[in-house]
């Protein structure tokens, strides 16, 4: 069995080297891009002005831009995602950030019953796009409000599309996609790998398309011996990739997919995958109960059943708040994903 | 026939007529248009309500006794200005110049319904006449109309929003938003309370606006043109980028009503001098601005505007089975694709 590793786009610079970038440098270079393209585009949020934002992620857009399009908010989430509502009906384009997916509740009214229905209620006559970016994820020692996952709790609501890059280079393409589409989207940004993930990123403009998931690992399976297929996005990718050079070492292949977009997902690329393998691992950070993985191994059934060899796992958090102390131990990290390749590939 | 109500059913018909809202010339020509909008939405409200309690439409949010200050509060509005109803405010909507007819057809979910039947009755839309859809959830759209308001201040843009609601919404969390943010972002809206005196909660606008920085005024809502004009000072002032205002509108609404829907009592109910749309035809006949025959003509009209309405809208066919799945998102995705097709083969 070979193994193919999916090469990230060679973008030089004007000197020929790459511009290599980290995933805060890359998601704000996506916001400059966008502000200055389009007029109509805003950010608003928690200190994102003057600060510059939690994290830094929108640094120097108010002193390129000014308070009318940067616009630092009181701490009040559900006054947030309405304005920004109010805006988008508007007509303007908002981003707003709320500081970490945890703080996202107060203002989760405001996106189930007003953002993901807007267009639905006023049969198309109006609509609320925008693009809501908020921090996701633990391992940065956050404790249980700052580091949580709720991407099936935006999936599940109709109307919404929910993002979550992995890298530097789809972060910037899939966030210019995610502020161009016309529905509201949701776009996770893992804060685990915000600096720690870092990889080449085109200079100028490009988008990822939304609801394209990628190979990054691919197997041939006509090489013989059993491979296993993973679902991975954000933090935890790595954690796969991690899992599966080990497993490689004990002759067990696996094929390696960022979903990158979780909702509407790419159905299509999993699906050929797991036909191809037969033997399915989801990993995510969410909780185990109704996480995406619950979807994801649902569809499966639906459209592999026939060609599957062993039941589709799931490596998840646990159904409980997030530990700070113990949240290595919480998190699906490799060392719980091989034993998970080996029974599968094995079963 | 009167040329009173043609005027505003022309209105309501048309596609974007400048005649859209309405600015009359004269106090006179207010106070009869308001008087034709308030008695139109009296003749609906006690329609819909008939045809809630008969079972024929699911739901009808009444606003006897309180129609005439919403429709005094939307008259307020120029034509580029943003109305933000709740529930309860449908007759602002219609104000604003949904069609009685596009109203009824949104009532009974109909296929001709801009918005698809997807909504229950008494939350009509239009962004030709912007006309923002009103929610479910009490206030939510409070702090939506600051936003409309505050992107229209980034525009450089002539707009208000005004958004109303029942006194109750004051208790949200969505209140506090949205007067909080108005008044750290001097937002261009005006946020109507229609404070029942029947109500229960009974919150102190004044108290809470002078806490946000916001400016506050309060008005007797039996006295429809008393309300028109504060809170067209309310809109000038929003205009001016003098920052929002919160007006709280005193009403009562009249729940025991006749037991015909023709009968003439329905547009002079409770004691006498208690109901506002009674108070409003005697100013208006004092002032010789609407006679007897004027009015007989005009109520006759509305009675028949409203009757091939409910006709029209209560024979016309459902939304076709496919209306579900659409303005979900922009395009119909692939899942739902799916599922559409799952369900019909």
């Amino acid at each position: 069995m070979t193994v193919n590793e999916s090469k990230g786009p060679q973008a030089p610079d004007a000197s020929g080297a790459p511009r290599i970038m980290n995933m805060v440098q890359a998601i704000n270079e996506a916001l400059h891009l966008e502000m200055k393209r389009d007029e109509r585009m805003v950010v608003l949020g928690e200190d994102v002005g003057r600060v510059g934002g939690v994290f830094r992620v929108t640094q120097g857009l108010w002193d390129e831009f000014g308070d009318d399009r940067v616009i630092d908010t009181p701490l009040s989430e559900g006054g947030i995602l309405g304005t920004a509502i109010g805006m988008a009906l508007y007509g303007l384009v908002p981003v707003p950030e709320i500081q970490f997916a945890d703080f996202i509740f107060p203002g989760y009214d405001q996106i189930v019953s007003e953002l993901a229905k807007m267009r639905w209620r006023s049969g198309g006559e109006y609509s609320a796009k925008m693009v809501v970016r908020t921090p996701v994820g633990g391992g940065i020692r956050g404790g249980l409000y700052h580091s949580q996952s709720p991407e099936s709790l935006f999936i599940h609501v109709a109307g919404l599309k929910v993002v979550c890059p992995s890298n530097p280079h789809d972060a910037k393409g899939l966030l210019l996609a995610a502020i161009r589409d016309p529905d509201p989207v949701l776009f996770f940004e893992p804060k685990r790998i915000y600096r720690a993930a870092r990889g080449e990123v085109p200079e100028g403009d490009y988008v990822v398309p939304l609801s394209k998931a990628k190979v990054v690992r691919e197997v041939d399976v006509a090489q013989g011996g059993r491979a296993v297929t993973i679902l991975a996005w954000g933090a935890m990718l790595y954690e796969a990739i991690a899992a599966a050079d080990k497993a490689a070492e004990q002759g067990i292949a696996c094929e390696i997919i960022d979903l990158r977009t979780l909702w509407p997902v790419d159905i299509d690329t999993i699906a050929a995958s797991v036909k191809k393998t037969g033997r399915v691992i989801v990993v995510h950070e969410a909780p185990k109960t109704c996480g995406f993985g619950a979807e994801l191994v649902a569809l499966i059934n639906e459209t592999c059943f026939l060609s599957l060899e062993a039941p589709p796992v799931r490596v998840t958090g646990f159904d409980t708040p997030f530990p700070y102390t113990l949240e290595m131990d919480y998190l699906p990290l490799a060392h719980r994903i091989l034993p998970a390749i080996t029974e599968t590939a094995r079963y | 026939m009167s040329s009173l109500a043609t005027a505003s059913a022309e209105a309501g018909a048309s596609g974007t007529g400048t005649s859209m809202v309405g600015e009359p010339r004269t106090d006179r020509e207010a106070g009869r248009a308001l008087y034709a909008h308030a008695a139109r939405a009296r003749l609906l409200s006690a329609r819909m309500t008939f045809l809630q309690h008969a079972g024929r439409v699911a739901f009808h949010a009444a606003c006897i006794g309180e129609e005439v200050a919403i429709a005094a509060a939307a008259m307020a509005l120029r034509e580029r200005d943003w109305f933000f109803p709740g529930h309860r405010e449908w007759a602002g909507a219609l104000v604003r110049g949904i069609p009685t007819a596009a109203y009824a057809h949104q009532a009974f979910g109909t296929a001709a319904d801009a918005g698809k039947g997807h909504g229950a009755p008494d939350h009509p839309a239009s962004r030709a006449r912007h006309v923002v859809p009103a929610s479910g959830l009490i206030g939510a759209h409070l702090v939506q109309a600051v936003g409309a308001a505050w992107a229209a201040r980034m525009r450089k843009d002539d707009v208000v929003t005004l958004a109303m609601f029942g006194s109750s919404a004051a208790a949200t969390g969505d209140f506090h938003n949205a007067v909080n943010f108005a008044g750290v972002f001097k937002a261009p809206c005006v946020l109507v309370s229609r404070a029942s005196r029947g109500g229960a909660y009974k919150p102190d606008l004044a108290d809470r606006a002078a806490a946000y920085g916001v400016a506050c005024a309060s008005v007797d809502g039996g006295d429809g043109l008393a309300v028109l004009a504060l809170v067209r000072e309310a809109v000038e002032r929003a205009a001016a980028g003098k920052g929002a205002t919160l007006v709280e509108v005193a009403t009562e609404r009249f729940t025991s009503l006749p037991e015909a829907w023709s009968a003439p009592e329905l547009l002079s109910l409770g004691p006498a001098g208690a109901d506002p749309l009674a108070r409003l035809r005697a100013a208006l006949a004092r002032d010789g601005a609407l006679d007897a025959v004027g009015h007989d003509a005009l109520v006759a009209e509305l009675r028949a505007e409203i009757d091939a309405a409910v006709e029209a809208a209560e024979g016309a066919a459902r939304p076709p089975f496919a209306s579900i799945f659409e303005d979900v998102y922009a395009e119909v995705p692939a899942h739902l694709r799916a599922q559409a097709e799952e369900a019909s083969s």
